[in-house]
């Protein structure tokens, strides 16, 4: 029996059956496998880490999607750093009153192999007229890209030690906000709070030096073991964080969304963090 | 590394003559691959690795990839079910292509840039040795994620090579490292000690995990989060002087040691040189003959900037063996093939006379010979070919 045992924590690691590869990529850098697991479906790591399933993946993308755009509420352009696999620009694409779309992925292979082996991801969304793909390092991308031109960025990183490293900095925080028009919002992965508490703070410290009103959403994503996942939020505009149910549900309605996660309910109930998570954050209880 | 007074090298055994059949394996390795030779036998290095596990059972064995870093050594070892001790980014880049986990290994360089800990901890390794509070706070970004093991020294007087010199906290330490990095917020997961390498007798061994074990029950004894490990390290020794190595004597009072050890601390030990070792045999050419005033000297392809560096940095002798067994000898040279007048091998050795062509084996020699060799003079490194 075939098997897959995460990497990430010295003694605790979540392990998964192989039960078919579909796609192996090794090199001296990386080692990307997609397999396939009775329970999950079609199964993505990347160097000894779980990147997303078929079975749990639209939890993580309904809500870095849809909670960031529908607080916004007029998003009309939208940036998403990373997200090669194509499901973030499948929940982007379903906002009907987007007008424009930009994705900039660093390896356009990771984009060919998911399109290929990890179909039900992008579900054809990288026909999108509205998609200008660019093949390009996320932070060489904002630091070349011109001020005030995105509603929405959203930034779908890997893990922060690794190759993602840059899009965890205060530079590229800071870039970001520079490119957001006015009332615009980002959001982030933000990793595991349970395991990955400095990493929050860091973001704390980081994203907050930029925005006016820097905090965290979070849900719990199965495959990303160890409770809640956090997502990073930055935006000038305090109100972004507040939008009422009533009006959400009407946004909601109105963009025709079908979700298996997202409810303006849930939109709202997540900005609520647990009291341990709020106090780190609030520099006690470390 | 260094020498350590207690142990010298003893007379280099050489072997005059072979079988027609070990004649014939040889040259026919030479036509086919060329020469030199570096021949890599599976079948030993799995013999070695079944030896150590039926010497030290329950002890998880970790192969110290810097002994011989190379892939088909690796990859019988990880069929086996070995796990590996890495020491640097390059080591850990070896197991990548070879699909092996980085669960499977621990990394034990005391002192890292921050680089490496993120890049080791980008290849799945997540338990660190260190032996201070300096590097205890390297690791402080990445408290939640690992393990640590201390690196502690005791300095064995019987090791050919000593490694408690450069690294180790002293024993005495340990338990004000063990607190100060528990208000950190970082594990100390256990204790690990290299005494030395080719370590002539186990006293050393011995001697460290019975203070081992002392300090992780003082530690545990008021922390809540208790050491759960036990790194022996390396050192176990091979046969270089052909006088027999009874494993069984040598393992013995170790392993009685260990069996002494409370029940729910895990023994990991690393070793290098004892699994790959015998595994590995060095075929040279004469490649030119001089007579120099009382002596004769044979000109070899291969020399102490090549395989047979392990003489210079690991203070070894490697037993050699001729073809020829004319019992007509005189002493001799065998030079390797730089222009320098230290590359040579063996000085006043009994030889009977060689020709140019003719075959000088070197056994032993999977140990720190190839992977400490170097390209002076531009000289090509012995080809590494594996067989069985
Ligand atoms: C930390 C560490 N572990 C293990 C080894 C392997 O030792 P040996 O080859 O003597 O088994 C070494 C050798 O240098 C070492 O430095």
């Amino acid at each position: 029996m075939k098997e897959f045992q995460e990497t990430l924590y010295d003694s605790i690691a979540q392990c998964f059956r192989i039960d078919k590869m579909y796609f192996e990529h090794k090199t001296e850098h990386q080692h990307l496998m997609i397999f396939h697991n009775a329970f999950l479906g079609r199964v993505m790591t990347l160097d000894g880490i779980v990147q997303t399933t078929e079975k749990d993946e639209f939890i993580y993308h309904e809500m870095m999607a849809h909670v960031p755009i529908l607080a916004h509420g007029h998003a009309r352009r939208v940036l998403i750093i990373g997200g090669g696999d194509g499901a973030m620009l499948r929940e982007v694409s379903r906002h009907r009153a987007i007008e424009s779309i930009v994705m900039v992925e660093i390896d356009a292979e990771v984009i060919e192999m998911a399109k290929q082996h990890l179909p039900r991801h992008s579900a054809g969304a990288f026909t999108d007229p509205r998609l200008q793909l660019v093949i390009s390092d996320g932070m060489e991308f904002v630091r070349g890209a011109e001020s005030g031109q995105f509603d929405v960025i959203i930034s779908d990183s890997t893990d922060p030690i690794g190759p993602g490293e840059v899009l965890f900095s205060e530079d590229f925080y800071g870039q970001c906000k520079r490119i957001l028009a006015p009332g615009g919002v980002m959001a982030t992965q933000n990793g595991v709070p349970f395991f990955q508490l400095d990493e929050l703070i860091q973001t704390r410290e980081r994203m907050g030096r930029h925005f006016a009103d820097q905090s965290f959403y979070s849900a719990a994503v199965p495959t990303y073991y160890g409770g809640i996942m956090a997502f990073g939020w930055g935006s000038d505009d305090p109100g972004l964080r507040q939008v009422d149910e009533q009006t959400l549900q009407q946004r909601f309605r109105e963009a025709g969304l079908e979700t298996r996660y997202y409810t303006p309910q849930i939109h709202r109930a997540s900005f609520a963090l647990p009291a341990w998570v709020q106090d780190a954050l609030d520099g006690y209880g470390q | 590394m260094s020498g350590e007074a207690g142990y010298r090298p003893g007379p280099r055994p050489v072997r005059y003559g072979a079988s027609p059949e070990e004649r014939q394996f040889y040259e026919s390795l030479v036509a086919e691959h060329g020469s030199p030779l570096l021949v890599v036998r599976r079948s030993r290095i799995e013999a070695q690795y079944r030896l150590l596990q039926r010497q030290l059972p329950g002890v998880a064995l970790y192969y110290a990839i810097k002994a011989l870093p190379h892939a088909s050594v690796i990859e019988t070892l990880a069929a086996l079910g070995c796990h590996f001790d890495v020491a640097s980014e390059g080591e850990l880049e070896l197991l990548r292509p070879l699909r092996i986990s980085g669960r499977r290994t621990i990394h034990t360089h005391p002192v890292k840039k921050p680089e490496h800990i993120k890049a080791a901890l980008r290849g799945g390794s997540t338990t660190f040795v260190v032996d201070n509070l300096e590097e205890m706070n390297k690791l402080l970004p990445f408290r939640h994620r690992i393990g640590v093991l201390l690196r502690v020294s005791f300095r064995g007087d019987s090791v050919a090579v000593d490694l408690s010199r450069k690294f180790g906290c002293a024993p005495e330490q340990v338990p004000e490292l063990a607190r100060a990095a528990t208000a950190q917020g970082i594990h100390i997961r256990g204790l690990s000690f290299h005494v030395g390498s080719q370590s002539a007798r186990p006293d050393s061994h011995v001697a460290a995990v019975e203070q081992c074990a002392s300090l992780i029950a003082a530690v545990n004894a008021d922390n809540d989060n208790p050491m759960s490990t036990l790194d022996i390290g390396g050192g176990f020794p091979v046969d270089y002087d052909g006088q027999g190595l009874d494993a069984d004597r040598w393992f013995r009072p170790l392993r009685e040691a260990l069996q002494r050890l409370p029940e729910d601390l895990s023994v990991i030990a690393e070793p290098g040189r004892f699994l790959v070792a015998p595994a590995v045999t060095a075929i040279a050419t004469v490649t030119g003959r001089a007579r120099r005033g009382d002596c004769q000297w044979y000109y070899l392809d291969d020399g102490v900037y090549g395989s047979y560096s392990g003489q210079l940095f690991d203070h070894m002798r490697y037993p050699l063996q001729v073809f020829n067994d004319d019992p007509q000898r005189q002493p001799s040279v065998l030079a390797g093939p730089t222009c320098d007048s230290i590359d040579i091998i063996a000085e006043d050795v009994p030889m009977p006379e060689l020709g140019e062509g003719d075959l000088v084996i070197g056994h032993m020699m999977g140990a720190y010979t190839a992977a400490t060799s170097t390209r002076f003079n531009s000289l090509n490194a012995a080809r590494i070919i594996t067989i069985d």
